[in-house]
């Protein structure tokens, strides 16, 4: 064995080599800029003047205004209610799709890739296409469909309120197919050997759906439930097209506003110190997430 | 046999499907129906859903007045570039997890899916600072390799599962016959996990195309802009005059990935379910 060649099979053999452009990667790119993002928050910089000193003042400031506190308001309302509607709405198409399925109705597999494309589409594109979507002016469906029907048109982007309303709508329009798809895996796995038992008990299928489907899904459910929790804390672009955060901050979301501290504050710490509450909640649903994964196993 | 298809129970599941439809379909048909106007139709109201005479000009108008054409090959250079960093990087990696046995091995592997959760927007802050101190603003490597980095994560995984699925026992015979490990991984492993391999470069795609942030906040010069930053570029300088030609760049921003869902969909369908449900 020549030189060169022994060097390379004791390589391959040693496990470092195999892991080390994964640990490289993830360090200057993720694990060095947490640390980063932790000591910005601790400090009084901007990017206007880079000289700093290590203060808390970031953080007093986050939490002593008022405007954070409507910020993780809002953030709390937007996020729990598109839990709500992802969860039951997905759980609604799947059940129906399997139902469709079985009995080897047309339409099915068609259904199933319109709900799908608002998953695969850019978060970026699904803000810009809603916002003209439900836009006040002559070319806005939405409205026109609300005025034939004899209401007052809505102004889905320019009231405060119905604007936090559209963006929980178009992320439900965005989420639900991801949630859709768990669930209608998870119906797949039932055995259907509990439904024809069930049958033979004489169960109706509202009994059979609480019964047997739904502590059947229990697990997918909760796992859909971190996986939905940590996508829409993580909400961007599709919100910055949108609505824009707006009108004023009415639809600022955590995420958001991580982005406007930072980068048109110029307001480093500060926006590093939402960073820090963002990264927080990711935590801990990425260790619930485990939990609940460790359980199946 | 038809006859019997067509009880109450069918009927109901057809008109729920027709009510999904509209509410899943109906933006996309609307934008789609937009991209075919002229300005004057997108104020006449009542707003017509097909209509005429049907303005195909737009399109055209959308790759010869705009930059779309730079944002569609600065996209497909991103795309490709991420795409077989992501492949080669979590290749070994996955190999690592699936061939040897060390401590913590299980929470390294659950380790490397947590950093999939973390938002790339809690890293971009310190990034951009760095990257503008070593002059890396504006530079699609930077970009890429960033890119690169997030993506990693679930294809990790995600090819740990495919490698895992293929006995050890392959690999001892390889070794009898006098291949390395490394030899092992590119004659046998890789070939046997080409659905996996199929699947992480169809979602490594999407999700590359898809990105907005990184490249929102890394790239500064119009000219380097992706799809994704382009067309929200698009929006912002827009007015209601040009609202025709910015849904005909949403329709050209989208279409890629549309038309490649729409062939792969029982893969895409199906890698949605590994990377989740089962971990």
């Amino acid at each position: 064995m020549t030189r060169k060649k022994k060097f390379i099979s004791e390589a391959e053999n040693s496990i470092i080599w195999w892991f080390l452009p994964v640990v490289i990667l993830l360090t200057f790119f993720y694990l060095y800029p947490l640390f980063e993002v932790f000591r910005l928050s601790f400090t009084n910089t901007s990017f206007i003047e880079p000289e700093y000193s290590y203060t808390i003042r970031s953080y007093i400031r986050i939490f002593t205004s008022s405007s954070f506190y409507f910020t993780l308001k809002i953030t709390v309302i937007y996020v729990a209610a598109c839990i709500v509607g992802q969860l039951g709405i997905g759980q609604a198409i799947a059940l129906l799709l399997d139902q469709g399925e079985k009995r080897r109705l047309r339409g099915t597999v068609l259904t199933r890739t319109i709900v799908l494309m608002g998953w695969v589409m850019p978060g970026v594109v699904t803000g810009i296409i809603w916002n003209m979507f439900l836009s006040s002016s002559p070319y806005g469906f939405v409205n026109y469909i609300i005025r034939s029907l004899g209401f007052k048109p809505i102004s889905f982007l320019h009231s405060s309120i119905f604007s936090l309303v559209t963006i929980i709508i178009a992320n439900i329009w965005r989420g639900t197919a991801f949630s859709m798809i768990l669930q209608y895996a998870g119906l797949k796995q039932i055995p259907q050997q509990l439904y024809e038992a069930a049958k033979v008990d004489g169960a109706s299928s509202l009994q059979q759906y609480f019964y047997i489907t739904l502590p059947q899904l229990r697990n997918v459910i909760f796992i859909n439930l971190v996986l939905i929790t940590v996508g829409t804390f993580n909400t961007f672009e599709m919100i910055l097209s949108l609505t824009g955060g707006g009108p004023g901050i009415s639809t600022e979301v955590l995420a958001l506003r991580i982005y406007s501290a930072a980068f048109k504050s110029f307001d480093l710490s500060g926006g590093a110190g939402y960073a820090v509450i963002l990264f927080a909640i990711n935590l801990i649903m990425a260790l619930t997430y485990f939990r609940l994964i460790s359980k199946e196993d | 046999m038809r006859r019997s298809k067509l009880n109450l129970k069918n009927l109901l599941i057809y008109f729920s499907y027709g009510i999904i439809i509209i509410c899943f379909g109906g933006a996309l048909i609307a934008v789609l129906s937009l991209s075919l106007k002229t300005p004057a139709q997108i104020f006449s109201y009542p707003p017509k859903l097909i209509p005429n005479p049907i303005a195909w000009a737009n399109y055209l108008k959308v790759f010869q007045q705009s930059k779309m054409p730079i944002f569609l090959y600065n996209s497909i250079k991103i795309v490709f570039f991420t795409t077989l960093g992501v492949l080669l990087v979590s290749i070994t990696a996955a190999y690592g997890f699936s061939r040897f046995d060390f401590k913590q091995k299980r929470v390294a592997s659950f380790g490397i899916l947590a950093f999939q959760m973390i938002s790339p927007l809690i890293v971009v802050i310190p990034l951009y600072r760095y990257f503008n101190q070593l002059n890396l603003i504006n530079s699609h490597f930077a970009t890429i390799l960033t890119l690169i980095a997030i993506q990693i994560p679930f294809t990790t995984w995600l090819l740990k599962g495919f490698f895992d699925s293929i006995p050890r026992e392959i690999d001892d015979y390889a070794r009898i016959d006098g291949c390395s490990r490394f030899q092992t991984l590119i004659r046998i492993i890789l070939p046997l996990s080409a659905p996996g391999i199929a699947a992480a470069v169809i979602f490594n795609s999407l999700q590359s195309w898809g990105n907005f942030i990184i490249p929102f906040v890394l790239l500064e010069d119009t000219n380097l802009y992706p799809v994704s930053v382009g067309i929200y570029q698009f929006q912002t300088v827009q007015e209601e005059i040009t609202t025709h030609l910015l849904a005909a760049g949403s329709i050209i921003s989208i279409a890629p990935v549309v038309l490649i869902f729409i062939f792969l969909q029982r893969y895409i369908v199906n890698l949605l379910i590994q990377g989740s449900v089962k971990g």
